[in-house]
């Protein structure tokens, strides 16, 4: 399985955008790709929760909205790891929330290169602006096996028609969203390769934190040195060795698709980390 | 075009530090790093495009088999 271990970095960043745009058998129209299998009531349950745990995190809920979030119909689909939720183009009629899993938004580039624009987490509606902007202007794929749970644009409306100021914690989001791309801009445009990954684990701590998933700065973080290459701007090589690096200063423990923070303050300085982006207040 | 090698070692901040330069007609245009242990067996003793000078891109570090493949590679990037 993935894991950031030395053993991971399986598949060339170009090759496998190439093998994505190319899959055959992959449904190339039509928001939804998947075995539709479903999880059972329980799991679904606290699956669920996290969309108000991840709400709760940035806002603050009423009762009654709560209620109505876990009542939100959805159309529970699971994905393989590599699998497109929707694509570059597409025109959604459903957003998707991550139940389980982790997800990416990205961009493929003519020549097979990808960029990954934002990684998701449970709670995360990674594709909330296709409630507004009808073509979507990049994909968005699973990096492990994921469970997401689709809602329609139409209930999604019924939900804001009926709580206004859902509709401004869903607003709140899509701002944190913006803010967080305009970190990785700053990241990716003037941080050196130490302190780009430090602040992505940093952040993705927080962000696991946010919605119950870690505990201790320990987090689940499936991806691959190779997706890491492609989210940074950089090498696999400069991954790995960086990764070396944390590992032997004794700030990081990476095995098993899980991060450990061993040393949250080095890592915090090393990244120039301050985590007022996240707005989790 | 004349090419030429010098075998060096490169502070790579890493133990990847075998390099290669590699000039042609006597200027520098790439320096090669063979990729060590701790990377994954795929590509442990591979040759790393650590860096390009000239008009190659310098966002492609492609990771070749071997010093003649990586040699074809520039030749043909610096010819196109």
């Amino acid at each position: 399985m993935l894991a950031l271990s030395k053993d991971d970095d399986r598949v060339p960043p170009r090759d496998r955008g190439e093998a994505r745009q190319n899959s055959p058998g992959r449904p190339r129209s039509g928001a939804v790709a998947g075995n539709g299998i479903p999880a059972t009531a329980h799991s679904l349950a606290a699956e669920r929760d996290r969309l108000v745990k991840k709400l709760d995190s940035i806002g603050s809920l009423t009762d009654e909205e709560r209620a109505a979030l876990r009542e939100l119909p959805l159309e529970v689909r699971l994905l393989g790891d590599g699998e497109d939720i929707v694509r570059d183009g597409d025109r959604p009629s459903k957003c998707c929330l991550v139940l389980d899993g982790f997800v990416c938004r990205y961009k493929l580039l003519q020549d097979g290169k990808r960029q990954i624009l934002s990684f998701h987490t449970p709670g995360d509606i990674p594709d909330l602006q296709s409630l507004h902007l009808r073509t979507m202007d990049h994909s968005i794929g699973a990096l492990a096996v994921s469970r997401l749970g689709f809602i329609t644009h139409q209930d999604l409306r019924a939900l804001i028609g009926r709580f206004p100021d859902l509709g401004n914690l869903f607003w709140r989001d899509t701002l944190i969203d913006a803010a967080i791309f305009r970190e990785w801009m700053v990241g990716l445009g003037r941080r050196n390769a130490h302190q780009r990954i430090a602040h992505m684990l940093c952040e993705m701590a927080l962000r696991f934190e946010g919605v119950g998933l870690a505990h201790d700065h320990t987090y689940p973080m499936p991806v691959t040195q190779a997706e890491m290459a492609d989210a940074l701007g950089l090498t696999l090589v400069h991954v790995n060795r960086v990764l070396r690096d944390l590992r032997l200063m004794e700030m990081v423990r990476m095995e098993s698709r899980t991060v450990s923070i061993l040393d949250w303050d080095r890592l915090v300085a090393l990244g120039e980390f301050d985590p007022t982006y996240l707005h989790q207040d | 075009m004349e090419l030429t090698r010098q075998l060096v070692n490169v502070e790579t901040g890493s133990p990847d530090e075998a390099g290669c330069l590699l000039f042609i007609d006597g200027r520098l245009v790439a320096v090669f790093v063979q990729l060590g242990l701790e990377h994954n067996s795929g590509l442990a003793g591979k040759w790393f495009l650590e860096h390009a000078f000239g008009s190659m891109d310098k966002n492609d570090q492609p990771i070749f088999d071997d010093l003649e493949a990586a040699e074809s590679w520039v030749t043909a990037r610096l010819s196109a």
